[in-house]
C-alpha cells in the first residue's frame, strides 16, 4: 500500500508515528493498519511486539561485526568465545544452547550473520548487556516440556558435523549430559557406559529422538517398558543390559 | 270328515308298526349281562387253550346283538354307560383270578415267558370282547370323547399286570442280556417280545424309556467298566483293541435282535465310553508303534468313534519324535568320537543320518496315510514331530546342509551313495518332504546350488543323470516356488548349451584341422548371475599337473594307487609329477609319509594351508569358511527380502502400528525363513534413517509411509 493512495489523514499518522517511534514507514503502515488507523492503538500494538527500531537494526549490525570473522561473513570459534566472555558464561554452558536454537544456528560455533541478527530479535535484545539480563529466562525455557524438547531435536542436527547424517558417540555424550543435567534422568551414566562398552558407533537421529521418549514415559525400574513396543534396537539393548548387570529387576 | 277317518285309518296302521317295534323285547340290564357272562367264560377256556372251543358265528351275533339291543333301547333301558362300566371289570376280573396268580409264582425266565404268553392272551381277549361291545364305539364312545375299547383294555394289562412288575421284568432281561455277553445263548425272540410290551403300553416310547433304557444302560456301563479294567490289566493293546471291536460289533447286532432302534445310539455311546474313552490313557500306553499295520488302523477306526483321535495323534507325535531325536543323539556321539579320524568317515555318518531320517519318515508317513486314512490330525503330528527333529544340528551342520549333501552324494557320479534311478527318485521325493519341516528353507537352496553341491557337479562333469537333476529342480519349483530355482534351472541350462557349442566347435576343429589340434580347448559357459562366485585358482602348471590336482577336488586323500587309477599316466610319469607337487620348493601336497621319495603305499593329501609370497596362486579356502560364506550370503539376501517386505506393507497400508507391521512381515517371509523380530526392527531403524518411513507423531508405536 503506497502512501500516496492514503488520504490525507492517514498519511498524517503515518508521518507521526514514524517520528515518535523512529519505525520504518513499513512497520508505521502495519502497526496502524492493525489498529484500524487508531495512533494509540499503533502505538501499543508496535511496542508489545518485539520489534526492533531501524536504530535497533544498526546496533545488531554492530553487534555482528564485532565478533565475526575478519575475512568471512561468520562468526566462528573466536568469535564465540569472545561472546561468551563478553556474557560472562561458560561456552560449555546450557544457555549457549538455547542461544543457537533461537538464532536457528546450522552448526556448533558458528552464526552466519542472519542467524545472529535473526537470533537476538526473536529474544527481543540488541545489546551485550541486555542479552546478559535475558540468560535467567533463557535458560528458564530449559524447564518448559515443550520448548525443551523443541531445543533437545535441533541439537542432534547442529551437534553434528557437516555433511554427516548422524552424530558422533563422542559429541552425543556430551550433549546428552549437558542436556540432562537439566532433566535429571537417572540412568544417564548407565546409558552413556552402555553405549561406549556395547555400542561404540555413531547415534542415528531415530534413537536420539526416541531417547528423549525413553527419558519422558518409562520410569527407572523399567516397569512400563514394552520390548516388543516400537523402540529402537539401541534402547532394547540398553534394557538388555540393565537387567543383565542387575541394574534392574527382570520383570 | 273325510281325512280324519283316514287319519284315524292311518293312526291305526302306525300303532301297529309301534307295536312291531316295541314288540322287540327291551333288555333289562343283568339279563344281558349274564348273556355276556357265559361269552365270557367260554373265551377264558378258549384262551386256557381248551380244545374244540370256538365262537360260531350265530353265538358271535347273539353277543354283538345283546349289546346293540341294550345300546339303543330308549332310556331308562339304555345301558351304554353301565356297559361300558363293566367291560373293562370282566377283565380286571379275569386277571386277578387267573392272571397275577400264574405269574407270581414264577421266576426268572419263566416269569417272562410266562408274561410273554400271558400278553398274548390279554391281547386276544380284548380283541374279542371289543367286538362283542363294538356298538359302543359308534355312538357312546365318541360321543363322550372317552377312551377306545382297545385302550380301555391294554389299561388294564398295564395298570394291574405290567406296572406291578415291570422292576423284576427289567431285572430280569437286563440279566439275560449279561449272559448273552458273556458267551450264553439266550431266546432273544422272548426278549424281542418282552420288549415290544414295553413299547406297546408304554405311551409314546416312554414306558421303553423309563422303566428299561435307563436301568439298561446302566447295565451295560457297570459290564464294560468291570470288562475294561480286567482287561486293561491282563491283555497287550492290540488284544484290547480286538476285544474292544469285537464287543462293540455285538451290541450293535442286539440293537437288530432285540432292542428297539432308538436305542442304538445310546448304546454304543455308553459302551464306546466305557471301553474307549475312560481308558484311552492307559491304551496309548501300551501302544507300541512296532505293532502290525492292522492293529493301528482298528485303534484309528475305533478312537475316530469317540471322537478321541487327539490323544492317539499326541502319542503318535511324540513317538515319532522320539525315533527321531535318538537318530539325532546316536548322529551327534557318533561324530564327536569319530572327530578325531578322517574328514570322509564323518561325512559317510552323517550321510548315514540322513538316510535314516529319510526311512523314518517315509515309514510314519506310510501309517499317516494308511492307518491313520490320511487324517489332518496325524499329518500335522507327523509334521510338527519332524520340524523340531529337522531344527537340530549334528557334528556342526544344519539339516539344511546336511539335506544338500545327501543330494550331492546321490546325484554325482561316483558319490558314495549308490543308487538306482527308481531308488533316487524316491529319494529325492522324500527329501522335498522334509525340506518343508526345515523353518530357514533358504539355507538349504543356497548350499545345494553351492560350490560343494550342483555347481561343481555341474562344473567338473560329475552329474550323473542329468534327468534327475532337472527333476529334482521341478520339485523343488513345485513345492516352494520359482524364486530359488531359478537361477539353478539356469546354472543347467548353462552347462547343456555349452555342452552343444563344444560339440559344434570340436565337429568344426575336426573338419578344418583334421584330428590333430595343438591345443585341447574345452569351454564352459556360464551366464553371471546363476553361477555362485568362485575363488579361483591361478597356477602355472603343465598339464600333467594340473590334472592330477583337479582329482583332488573331489576328494582330499588320494593314495598313490588311486591317483595312477584315476590319471592314466605311467608309473614314472606319476611319480614324477607327485614329486614336483609333493617334495619340492612348493608343497601344493601333503605326502604321508612325510619323506621325499614317492613309494606306492604313500597317501597325498591336498594342502589347504599353503601359501608363498613369491608365486601367483591363490588357494582355495578350507571349507568351513564356505559355509560362513554361505550363511552370511542368506544372511545378506534376507536383509533385503525383509526390507522389501517392509516397504511393500507400508506402501499399501501408508500406516502402520509396529507390531501389525512385524506380524505381518513375518508372515509374508515365513514360506522361506523364519526373520528373527530383532533384525525386522533394525530394518525399519536403517529404513527411517533411509527416509523410506518416519515414526507417526500422533501415534506411539506407529509409522507412517514415506511417499
Amino acid at each position: 500500500m503506497l502512501i500516496y493512495k492514503l488520504g490525507k489523514g492517514s498519511r498524517e499518522k503515518v508521518q507521526q508515528f514514524m517520528t515518535i517511534t523512529g519505525a520504518s514507514e513499513k512497520v508505521a503502515l502495519q502497526a496502524l493498519k492493525a489498529s484500524d488507523w487508531h495512533l494509540e492503538g499503533a502505538f501499543d500494538f508496535f511496542y508489545s511486539q518485539p520489534q526492533i527500531s531501524a536504530a535497533n537494526t544498526r546496533r545488531l549490525e554492530e553487534m555482528y561485526n564485532k565478533y565475526k570473522e575478519p575475512d568471512a561473513d561468520m562468526i566462528m570459534v573466536e568469535g564465540v568465545s569472545q561472546l561468551c566472555n563478553d556474557l560472562h558464561v561458560d561456552p560449555q554452558d546450557i544457555v549457549m544452547l538455547v542461544i543457537s536454537w533461537h538464532m536457528k544456528a546450522a552448526t556448533m560455533c558458528e552464526f552466519t550473520r542472519q542467524e545472529f541478527i535473526g537470533g537476538l530479535q526473536s529474544i527481543g535484545v540488541d545489546s551485550i548487556e541486555k542479552l546478559r539480563e535475558k540468560l535467567p529466562s533463557l535458560r528458564a525455557e530449559l524447564k518448559d516440556d515443550h520448548k525443551f524438547r523443541e531445543i533437545y531435536n535441533f541439537t542432534f542436527n547442529w551437534a553434528r558435523e557437516k555433511g554427516q547424517k548422524s552424530l558422533s558417540l563422542e559429541t552425543a555424550i556430551g550433549m546428552w549430559q549437558l542436556l540432562f543435567a537439566e532433566r535429571q534422568w537417572p540412568l544417564l551414566d548407565h546409558w552413556c557406559e552402555f553405549l561406549q562398552v556395547r555400542h561404540n558407533k555413531t547415534i542415528s537421529r531415530d534413537t536420539w529422538t526416541q531417547l528423549l521418549e525413553f527419558v519422558k514415559s518409562i520410569d527407572p525400574q523399567l516397569s512400563n517398558y514394552d520390548e516388543e513396543g516400537a523402540w529402537p534396537y539401541l534402547i532394547d539393548e540398553f534394557v538388555e543390559y540393565l537387567i543383565e548387570n542387575g541394574f534392574v529387576q527382570r520383570k | 270328515m273325510a281325512t280324519k277317518q283316514a287319519s284315524t285309518a292311518g293312526s291305526g296302521d302306525a300303532d301297529a308298526a309301534g307295536q312291531q317295534q316295541q314288540r322287540r323285547k327291551v333288555i333289562e340290564l343283568e339279563e344281558g349281562w349274564k348273556e355276556m357272562v357265559v361269552g365270557c367264560k367260554k373265551l377264558e377256556r378258549i384262551l386256557a387253550a381248551e380244545e374244540g372251543v370256538g365262537f360260531s358265528s350265530v353265538e358271535y351275533m347273539h353277543l354283538y346283538t345283546t349289546i346293540y339291543n341294550m345300546c339303543t333301547e330308549k332310556a331308562p333301558n339304555n345301558y351304554s354307560e353301565q356297559l361300558y362300566d363293566r367291560y373293562p371289570e370282566v377283565l380286571e376280573d379275569y386277571i386277578s383270578k387267573t392272571v397275577l396268580p400264574s405269574i407270581k409264582e414264577k421266576h426268572g425266565e419263566f416269569l417272562i415267558r410266562e408274561l410273554d404268553q400271558r400278553w398274548k392272551d390279554h391281547k386276544i381277549m380284548v380283541r374279542w370282547l371289543s367286538r362283542f361291545f363294538h356298538y359302543l364305539e359308534r355312538v357312546f364312545i365318541p360321543r363322550r370323547r372317552l377312551p377306545s375299547l382297545k385302550e380301555t383294555g391294554w389299561n388294564c394289562f398295564r395298570d394291574l399286570v405290567f406296572n406291578a412288575h415291570k422292576t423284576t421284568v427289567t431285572t430280569i432281561v437286563t440279566g439275560m442280556v449279561d449272559e448273552e455277553r458273556e458267551g450264553q445263548i439266550i431266546d432273544r425272540t422272548l426278549l424281542k417280545n418282552v420288549l415290544d410290551i414295553y413299547v406297546e403300553l408304554g405311551n409314546d416310547m416312554k414306558l421303553y424309556q423309563e422303566d428299561f433304557v435307563v436301568a439298561f444302560l446302566k447295565g451295560t456301563a457297570d459290564y464294560y467298566s468291570k470288562k475294561s479294567q480286567a482287561w486293561i490289566l491282563e491283555d497287550t493293546c492290540p488284544e484290547y483293541m480286538m476285544k474292544a471291536e469285537e464287543y462293540l460289533q455285538k451290541e450293535k447286532e442286539r440293537v437288530k435282535h432285540y432292542l428297539h432302534s432308538s436305542t442304538e445310539e445310546k448304546l454304543m455311546e455308553v459302551a464306546q465310553r466305557e471301553l474307549l474313552a475312560k481308558h484311552t490313557d492307559q491304551i496309548l500306553k501300551k501302544l507300541l508303534f512296532d505293532d502290525k499295520v492292522e492293529d493301528l488302523s482298528r485303534m484309528f477306526r475305533l478312537f475316530s468313534r469317540i471322537d478321541g483321535l487327539a490323544p492317539v495323534s499326541k502319542v503318535f507325535k511324540e513317538h515319532v519324535n522320539e525315533q527321531g531325536m535318538s537318530l539325532v543323539q546316536q548322529a551327534i556321539d557318533a561324530a564327536i568320537s569319530k572327530k578325531s579320524e578322517k574328514k570322509d568317515v564323518v561325512s559317510m555318518l552323517e550321510l548315514d543320518f540322513v538316510r535314516k531320517i529319510l526311512e523314518l519318515h517315509d515309514k510314519n508317513y506310510a501309517y499317516v496315510t494308511g492307518c491313520f486314512q490320511n487324517h489332518k490330525e496325524f499329518h500335522k503330528a507327523l509334521r510338527e514331530a519332524f520340524e523340531v527333529v529337522c531344527s537340530k544340528d549334528v557334528a556342526g551342520c544344519t539339516s539344511a546342509e546336511l539335506f544338500a549333501s545327501y543330494c550331492d552324494s546321490i546325484l554325482r557320479k561316483g558319490g558314495i551313495v549308490k543308487l538306482s534311478d527308481e531308488a533316487i527318485e524316491e529319494n529325492l521325493d522324500t527329501v522335498v518332504k522334509l525340506i518343508t519341516y526345515i523353518r530357514d528353507k533358504d539355507l538349504f537352496f543356497e548350499f545345494h546350488r553351492l560350490v560343494k553341491k550342483l555347481g561343481r557337479r555341474l562344473l567338473f562333469e560329475k552329474v550323473g543323470n542329468e534327468e534327475h537333476e532337472r527333476s529334482m529342480l521341478s520339485k523343488l519349483k513345485q513345492n516352494f516356488g520359482e524364486q530359488f530355482t531359478s537361477k539353478m534351472e539356469g546354472m543347467l541350462t548353462d552347462i547343456t548349451e555349452t555342452k552343444g557349442e563344444q560339440c559344434k566347435y570340436e565337429a568344426y576343429i575336426e573338419a578344418h584341422l583334421g584330428s590333430n589340434p595343438w591345443v585341447d580347448l574345452s569351454v564352459t559357459v556360464l551366464r553371471t548371475g546363476h553361477w555362485p562366485t568362485y575363488r579361483t585358482c591361478e597356477i602355472n602348471l603343465p598339464y600333467e599337473m594340473a590334472a592330477l590336482l583337479l582329482l583332488f577336488n573331489d576328494s582330499e586323500r588320494l593314495s598313490y594307487s588311486e591317483i595312477v587309477t584315476q590319471l592314466k599316466l605311467t608309473d614314472d610319469d606319476t611319480v614324477r609329477v607327485l614329486h614336483s607337487l609333493s617334495c619340492a620348493k612348493y608343497k601344493i601336497l601333503n605326502k604321508e609319509p612325510s619323506n621325499r621319495t614317492i613309494s606306492p603305499n604313500d597317501v597325498f593329501e591336498f594342502n589347504s594351508k599353503f601359501t608363498d609370497r613369491m608365486c601367483r596362486i591363490k588357494v582355495q579356502l578350507p571349507p568351513s569358511d564356505e559355509k560362513k560364506k554361505v550363511i552370511d550370503d542368506v544372511n545378506t539376501d534376507r536383509k533385503f527380502a525383509i526390507d522389501a517386505s517392509l516397504v511393500r506393507i507400508m506402501k499399501s497400508r501408508k500406516i502402520s502400528t509396529h507390531h501389525n507391521l512385524v506380524a505381518e512381515c513375518v508372515e509374508q517371509l515365513s514360506r522361506m525363513f523364519r526373520p528373527d523380530v530383532k533384525m525386522i526392527k533394525r530394518r525399519i531403524e536403517d529404513l527411517i534413517t533411509r527416509e523410506y518411513l518416519e515414526r507417526d507423531k500422533d501415534a506411539v508405536n506407529s509409522y507412517r509411509y514415506l511417499a
